[in-house]
């Protein structure tokens, strides 16, 4: 099947530059290492952010791998060679858009215990931050393949590509760290991840066309 | 009424809103070759990506078996262009892997492992497409064209970073596609000998103004 | 009837459009002007001081035309960038261009009166509240919108429809937005200050007369302001085209027509 063809081919490729997989695990430890040190260590001043913190960083650090998901298909013209083969346009931005997921997505949710731990978040938050990162990191890297498409033939793209889907992902952000902070504080978490999961089925449903229209529109 | 395999009719193409030549017409047979000439900048590349259906013509069209669907003639054709659609950080034979499933051809190790000797790379098959030169790349490629088995060949300045060798195994393979029944539209400058075997020869003009 | 459809079918090209269109500036922006002169005394100088807020309140005359006009504008925008996208049109591609800079400048005369008003009010300047929030993440969306645009700015068909799809999709995702801010400053915070409901709502048909001349006003003022950007980005846009070069003729003709020989 195309689909998995394109998905083994990106998650080869990701496999084979590790760097895609570790950098934003190792952009989260700098930045979280930048916390204590500009706010005191105190452990309470840190588990008070913690939820928001580890949220954002997850953000961000995925943020940054976006700009490439389209870019370096585009300008190989490797983007030429499965869009020509006649592979429907939103199947192949749904795969890129998994094979994102699994090399980006999956460490970052596997890695927020860590960041976790290190600004003190409380035990029983874990399972929801966890759960929370499982149902938001598939809607980040939809939305990065809408994003990408639609800056792949310009250089720099990566501030514009922020402004664009920054104010997509704020409901994310919302019901996301908002489920950590509930649990925190001792309340269910159990609306904010089912809006979470609102949020996750409609950027299936739609991103992959959004993205498929950009692809079109860029090759036109 | 034309029998013709594929035929186009006036084609014409933008860029940022302007035509870029005067209207181009082909009609083609299994067995021919069509060379696509013009001067830098007219538009060659951008009338070879719409005929390949990357990009859309402004205005004429393309009928494939005397229908205008897409889907038939991706089907039945390849392109290459500029930019040639090697990923770097994988083997030639991972290269070709993935072009075989997409295009949703199953083919064997062995198979992949034919295609590179002919194309001239064998015992390269594990190397990472990022480590050969240009004109490797360009065969590698180009060995594309032989591991699927597409009627149409779109070539974008297939010449381009081969040495004399290439060139001749190119011409070969070229004149063998045709043969076969095979049809190729390539563009091209200055190659005398690929313009004497084109049955068809479009060269691209100038648009006049449209008022 | 058939006016009316003869009507539509001339606005969707340019020529027409900016033939008719152009007799529309004048009358909308002294509109613009009069109505606006008009609700400033009557709103700042003549409506009654309201109980509660003192004369602070009366940066609603301001404040709250803007606000309705920002979200009014990317309605627009989502509108005619659907029109971009599914059938090409032109005129629709002028009306998107021409209303991001109008819309993103009432976002930011609502964010930045918001704030002078949120200074008596609450005493700070910013707060975020749901009003303020949504209204920043608005402008954010109005940036992303005209910085596609200028990043394809060499091929401006293609910035268009790019620049279309990032309306719509801004467009579907507005009340997703909108939804969820609001949902969150219910959790973390009592209320928001309410302009036009509660206590210190407007009940005074004398406090409601300019609030509604001043959003009269400011759709006047869109109105003039949207076409003549529109007609500059059709003029740009078709500038090769027989049409423009006749209307640029006929302009200098009637600038000085003794030139004219």
């Amino acid at each position: 099947m195309r689909f998995w063809a394109l998905f083994k081919r990106d998650v080869l490729v990701a496999w084979r530059k590790k760097s895609n997989i570790y950098q934003p695990l190792v952009f989260q430890l700098l930045i979280v290492t930048m916390f204590p040190l500009g706010l005191g260590a105190g452990a309470q001043t840190l588990a008070k952010i913690a939820p928001a913190v580890v949220w954002i960083l997850a953000l961000l650090s995925t943020l940054i791998t976006l700009e490439n998901i389209f870019k370096n298909d585009y300008e190989d013209g490797s983007l030429d060679v499965y869009v020509l083969s006649g592979m429907s346009l939103p199947t192949a931005t749904l795969s890129k858009a998994a094979a994102h997921w699994l090399t980006t997505g999956v460490p970052v949710i596997l890695f927020a215990p860590v960041i976790g731990v290190l600004l003190h978040l409380p035990a029983q938050a874990y399972a929801v931050l966890m759960l929370s990162l499982l149902l938001a990191t598939p809607i980040f890297s939809l939305l990065g393949t809408v994003g990408s498409a639609l800056i792949m033939n310009i250089k720099n793209g990566g501030m514009l590509l922020s402004v664009l889907i920054m104010p997509l992902l704020a409901p994310v952000l919302i019901f996301g760290a908002g489920a950590v902070l509930e649990t925190t504080l001792g309340n269910s978490a159990f609306g904010h991840l089912m809006l979470l999961l609102g949020c996750t089925v409609l950027s299936i449903t739609l991103a992959p066309l959004a993205a498929a229209a950009a692809v079109k529109i860029n090759l036109e | 009424m034309t029998t013709a395999l594929l035929q186009i009719d006036q084609a014409q193409c933008q860029r940022s809103g302007e035509w870029l030549f005067a209207p181009v017409s082909l009609a083609m047979n299994p067995g021919q070759l069509a060379v696509i000439a013009g001067p830098n900048g007219s538009g060659k590349t951008t009338l070879l990506e719409a005929l390949a259906g990357l990009s859309l013509m402004a205005s004429g069209q393309r009928l494939f078996n005397h229908s205008t669907e897409l889907k038939q003639w991706l089907k039945h054709s390849h392109y290459l262009g500029h930019k040639l659609g090697n990923q770097g950080s994988l083997t030639c034979a991972e290269n070709l892997q993935f072009v075989a499933n997409v295009n949703l051809t199953t083919v064997s190790e062995s198979t992949i492992e034919d295609v590179l000797t002919r194309a001239g790379l064998a015992g390269y098959d594990y190397q990472h497409a990022s480590d050969l030169s240009a004109g490797q790349k360009k065969r590698l490629a180009l060995s594309r064209l032989l591991l699927l088995n597409k009627t149409f060949w779109l070539l974008d300045e297939p010449f381009v970073n081969l040495d004399h060798a290439g060139c001749e195994w190119l011409y070969q393979v070229i004149e063998h596609h045709i043969k076969q029944g095979g049809c190729v539209i390539l563009t091209a400058h200055d190659q005398k000998k690929i313009h004497a075997m084109a049955q068809h020869h479009m060269n691209l003009e100038p648009a006049l103004e449209v008022a | 009837m058939n006016r009316i459809v003869k009507f539509y079918h001339e606005m969707g090209s340019p020529p027409s459009f900016y033939r008719i269109t152009s007799h529309w500036l004048k009358p909308m922006l002294w509109l613009a002007i009069v109505l606006t002169v008009y609700g400033l005394i009557d709103g700042l100088l003549m409506a009654p001081t309201d109980y509660q807020q003192g004369d602070s309140y009366r940066i609603i005359f301001v404040h709250v035309p803007a606000a309705w006009m920002s979200m009014f504008i990317y309605g627009i925008i989502g509108i005619s960038g659907i029109i971009t996208f599914v059938w090409r049109m032109k005129v629709a591609e002028a009306v998107m261009m021409a209303s991001v800079p109008i819309g993103a400048l009432f976002t930011a005369v609502t964010l930045l009166t918001g704030m002078l008003w949120g200074k008596p009010m609450w005493g700070t300047y910013w707060d975020w509240d749901a009003r303020m929030t949504s209204e920043l993440i608005l402008l954010f969306l109005y940036i992303g919108v005209a910085g596609i645009y200028s990043a394809y700015e060499e091929d401006p068909r293609k910035a268009a429809r790019l620049a279309a799809l990032v309306a719509i999709i801004g467009l579907v995702n507005l009340p997703v937005i909108r939804y969820s801010v609001y949902w969150w400053t219910s959790i973390h915070q009592g209320s928001s200050v309410s302009l036009m409901g509660g206590a210190n709502g407007i009940q005074h048909w004398d406090m409601l007369r300019p609030l509604l001349v001043m959003a009269l006003a400011t759709k006047f003022y869109y109105i003039y302001s949207m076409l003549a950007r529109a007609q500059t980005y059709l003029l740009k846009t078709e500038r090769k085209k027989q049409w423009v070069l006749e209307a640029i003729d006929q302009q200098t003709n009637h600038n000085n027509p003794a030139g004219a020989k």
